[in-house]
């Protein structure tokens, strides 16, 4: 294997949309197209093509529970965006590839572990699911997600807030003037996995300079520190400067210092609007990035747009900096105090809206830890859901993770039976987290 | 009356057909030092077999390696290439020489965002420039104008004959167009006394039919165009071979072809009738081109393949040629002589095969089984690869997903002398039924006698900007009122017919080949559509041809 072979999964899934005229329509991905061919991308001996494949439905489910189920919730255009990912997973898992990129879409990352329907353009997670398979199959422990979105990944951290061995980073437009509105850095991880959940909140204007002020002054010690085995890049390219959606700044090359910068192990492409002056170009800038190839010339022909970095975005970067590596380089002790604070159980309300079909979900997710250390216990959730393709709608679920104890597993089953026997829930749903089977009581 | 001559690296062999059969057949050795000598053997054996041949003539098609050979062993001077490459990926090592760099980008929607600036140019200006030169810019099939612009301030230069990418393929890919004029230009003087050659080898047998090269995709070309596009006539590969095969032995079924020949084999896939061609084209010298081609694969083993004793006790077959078989008078053991020792084949005297294999240390019928179980091992292997490739193919669609375009392949067909043996115990390994069509020997100038003549084309339409461009004919006009699907194949196949005219080829039925469809938005109002399709001449053989078998 060459030293900086890179696989890519391209697939622009012509024939899916959400709706005519929609940011994600059949359109999205056809002037990249057009770009990566006519650069001649694909005949570089660094990169290696791979074709996506169909996921299966257990795939899905060891990050998701949809209500009534996640087959009837989806397209086979989801199955083939997560398939591209996997497809990705396994280049670089069974060292056909030193790393690789799915640019796929739909994209994912605002889909959280319940699904009623899209929110986002995202119906599921397919970040999640690729890091749930690498547990599952290539028994990966440690795993850092980096978002580079311009939007907060609410649904990534929604999936992966209480697991402490995968640290999520999110930098991202601050939410008071953007979709989906969280990502503070004060959401920081349920008490057992405090600090690995790092939200960056960055002003409208931020560009190059701030962000890579962020990268070297913050999230390269992190990484450095967490020593994770895998590193994955949810690689929206939003925060570009022409995007029609966001208010950042920053540019083709500013995005593809970052990916030569973070050296991602597997990357996958979310969000990105501007698809005709800013995703040609920043992808290009990615994949010469990511199969270590000169990036350098990669610029956006029309840069009239582009403004400079007001100074209070740098402003905010440092106290980023400061508070966000406060959180991180303390979680140890932090955890501890949470985790005695909450005496066994932990709770969170969470109220849900699905901008793309109007639906309003109500959550409460329980935490119940377990006495024995290897074990991190088990969580449920009760959730209802007005105004679905299916009507209102309400499970409980019981959530089992990998290596959950017999004791646990026991308890587990004995409240969701509890909660059948009393007949409050359309849906009692039992997730197996390491299988992704979905049991129905 | 059709007559076909391969120009090869050892042989020239002619064919000529009549209604069908084949008519004559020879093979004389080729004359590096000038090829008239050798067209006018091989034309020399074939006419005079049949009755009035030169008058009766319909067409003649040549196929030849030689000019391909005469640049990839670098026999061949470099060329002034100058491109247009605005921002994007650094070229240098993605083509054969240092290019000229111009300044000036077209965008991917065919906006040209920066002029040529000449002002910077001045050195290239002031240049003496002579003979052949090429030109390629990025996007150029989306607007080809700063070509344009390059190509006649080369003119000014002195340049004769400049070559532009935009004209050789007007298909996206910058490197591979770039590529693909620039070996045009590189062959083109040897390709033109090659030509030249040709024409008097034929006019000195009285022959008046018209004359046509073989192309990479196994098509042919008037000579006279193909002086223009220079690069599609001379890679033709083993294009000649397939096309034999088509013509002898079409399969019904998804097979896998293998011309064994007695240095190489070369492997090609069929879906039902039709040969697979490469996704994005042939690879010269190296460098990826635009060369439309077969997807096939030549590997280092044939019938005179050498056979080397491995330190493991193993054995390796090939690369190089030792022939002939020990059971022919050669002095060492071959392939052949293990086929004829493990009894899959029988000629010469099967007893020196023996001794040659018992020479090579052990009993001779187990040594020949693991020799040949060696040689079909490492064919397997090729056969795999070709098939990740092929899988690996990109797909757009959900749908292309779901209904997958996996290949699988059901029979084998052998051709050349090697094939006998060597395809049924591969088909054994395999578990696939083998065919070993008659006529075999000669399929390369079957294949090119009975090539029809091919042509492609693109049509992109983008409604918000209000223009079409065929990037093949440099043609960028209005778009007409009520433009839509039927109204852009309409054109497009339009022009198709109008180029075989001007070619004096026969009126041919054309073909949708590819189609996509893109409403597009701009900003939030501002809607439109994008179309882009290609068309082409249906590609193919003019007829079957009865094979008949003779040794040489």
């Amino acid at each position: 294997m060459a030293k900086n072979t890179l696989g890519l999964v391209f697939f622009p899934a012509f024939d899916w949309m959400i709706s005519p005229g929609h940011p994600e329509r059949q359109e999205r991905l056809l002037y990249t197209r057009d770009q990566l061919e006519e650069e001649g991308l694909f005949d570089c001996e660094e990169i290696r093509e791979y074709r996506p494949r169909l996921a299966q439905i257990e795939d899905l489910q060891r990050a998701h529970v949809g209500v009534p189920n996640i087959a009837r919730l989806i397209t086979p255009a989801h199955l083939t965006s997560a398939g591209g990912c996997l497809a990705a997973a396994d280049a670089v898992m069974q060292r056909e590839v030193r790393r690789a990129f799915a640019l796929v879409r739909p994209p994912g990352h605002h889909a959280m572990r319940v699904v009623h329907g899209i929110r986002g353009f995202c119906t599921v997670n397919i970040e999640a699911i690729m890091v749930e398979y690498l547990r599952s199959k290539y028994n990966i422990r440690k795993i850092a997600v980096v978002d580079t979105d311009v939007h907060h990944g609410d649904g990534s951290q929604d999936i992966f807030y209480h697991d402490p061995n995968t640290l999520y980073i999110s930098f991202h437009q601050d939410g008071r003037t953007l979709y989906p509105g969280t990502g503070f850095p004060e959401e920081a991880g349920s008490p057992a996995a405090w600090g690995t959940n790092i939200n960056l909140p960055l002003l409208p204007g931020t560009g190059d300079e701030g962000l890579h002020r962020l990268y070297d002054g913050l999230i390269s010690h992190i990484l450095e520190d967490f020593q994770p085995e895998l590193i994955i890049n949810s690689a929206g390219q939003d925060n570009h400067f022409s995007d029609p959606l966001a208010s950042m700044q920053v540019t083709a090359q500013g995005y593809a210092r970052l990916a030569a910068k973070l050296q991602a192990d597997i990357a996958v492409l979310e969000g990105g609007y501007s698809i005709e002056s800013a995703l040609p170009y920043v992808n290009t800038g990615i994949i010469l990035a990511m199969a270590g190839l000169d990036y350098s010339k990669v610029v956006e022909p029309d840069s009239s747009m582009l403004r400079r970095q007001d100074p209070r975005c740098n402003k905010r970067v440092d106290q980023l900096i400061e508070q966000a590596g406060e959180i991180y380089f303390q979680r140890a002790a932090m955890q501890q105090r949470l985790l005695a604070q909450c005496g066994g159980t932990w709770q969170r309300r969470k109220h849900i809206y699905y901008d793309e079909e109007g639906i309003r979900e109500e959550q409460l997710e329980t935490l119940r830890y377990c006495a024995y250390r290897a074990c991190g216990g088990y969580f449920t959730i009760q959730t209802a859901a007005e105004g679905t393709r299916f009507g209102d709608q309400s499970a409980f679920i019981v959530c089992l993770p990998r290596g959950v104890c017999a004791k646990c597993r026991q308890a587990a089953y004995d409240e969701a039976l509890r909660e059948k026997k009393r007949g409050k829930w359309q849906y009692v749903l039992v997730q197996n987290i390491d299988s992704g089977v979905i049991e129905e009581l | 009356m059709l007559l076909g001559i391969d120009v090869g690296g050892t042989f020239t062999d002619a064919v000529l057909l009549e209604q069908a059969e084949v008519a004559a057949q020879a093979k004389v050795p080729t004359t590096h030092e000038d090829v008239l000598h050798c067209l006018l053997a091989a034309l020399d054996a074939v006419l005079p077999q049949a009755e009035r041949a030169a008058e009766k003539l319909e067409r003649v098609v040549i196929s030849s390696t030689i000019v391909t050979n005469a640049l990839t062993e670098g026999k061949l001077d470099p060329v002034l290439l100058a491109v247009i490459t605005g921002p994007g990926m650094n070229i240098k090592g993605h083509v054969p020489v240092t290019p000229y760099y111009l300044s000036g980008y077209v965008d991917h929607r065919g906006k040209i965002t920066a002029q040529l600036d000449w002002t910077k140019h001045r050195d290239l200006l002031n240049r003496q420039g002579r003979g052949v030169c090429a030109v390629s810019g990025k996007f150029a099939v989306r607007d080809p104008q700063l070509e344009f612009q390059a190509q006649h301030e080369l003119k000014k230069c002195g340049y004769e004959k400049i070559f532009l990418g935009s004209e050789l393929s007007g298909e996206l890919n910058f490197i591979r167009r770039t590529n693909s004029a620039y070996f045009a230009a590189q062959v083109y003087a040897l390709f033109k006394r090659f030509s030249q050659r040709i024409a008097r080898a034929l006019a000195e047998r009285g022959i008046t039919a018209p004359v046509h090269i073989l192309k990479a995709d196994g098509g042919t070309l008037p000579l006279a165009v193909a002086l223009e596009q220079p690069v599609e006539a001379v890679f033709t590969g083993p294009a000649a071979s397939v096309l034999g095969i088509e013509a002898l032995a079409a399969p019904s079924v998804n097979s896998i072809s293998l011309d064994v020949g007695g240095t190489t084999t070369d492997i090609a896939f069929w879906e039902k009738s039709l040969p697979l061609m490469a996704k994005r084209g042939a690879i010269i010298n190296g460098y990826p081109t635009a060369v439309r081609s077969f997807h096939m694969r030549s590997i280092g083993i044939g019938g005179d393949s050498r056979i080397h004793k491995l330190a493991d006790g193993g054995y390796q077959v090939g690369p190089e040629r030792e022939g002939p078989a020990a059971a022919v008078g050669g002095s060492k053991a071959t392939l052949s002589d293990a086929l004829i020792t493990a009894g899959y084949v029988s000629f010469g005297e099967p007893q020196r095969s023996r001794q040659a294999i018992a020479a090579l240390g052990g009993e001779p019928e187990p040594t020949a089984r693991q020799i040949i179980a060696g040689a079909v091992a490492v064919i397997r292997r090729t056969i795999q690869e070709m098939l990740d490739e092929w899988a690996k193919q990109p797909v757009y669609t959900v749908d292309d997903v779901i209904r997958g375009t996996e290949f699988v392949p059901q029979r084998l067909i052998g051709v050349g002398g090697g094939a006998p043996g060597l395809i049924t115990a591969l088909g054994e390994a395999m578990g696939l039924p083998v065919d070993i069509p008659l006529g075999a020997m000669v399929a390369n100038a079957v294949g090119a006698a009975v090539a029809r003549p091919t042509l492609s084309a693109g049509l992109r339409a983008d409604t918000t900007d209000g223009y079409y461009i065929i990037p093949e004919s440099g043609r960028r006009e209005r778009l007409p009122r009520g433009f839509g699907k039927a109204m852009a194949q309409d054109i497009l196949s339009q022009w198709l017919r109008e180029q075989t005219a001007e070619w004096l080829l026969p009126d041919q039925e054309t073909e949708l080949i590819s189609y996509e469809h893109f409403n597009t938005v701009h900003g939030y109002y501002d809607r439109g559509d994008i179309y882009s399709l290609r068309m082409q001449l249906k590609p193919g053989i003019l007829h079957k041809v009865r094979g008949r078998e003779v040794r040489f």
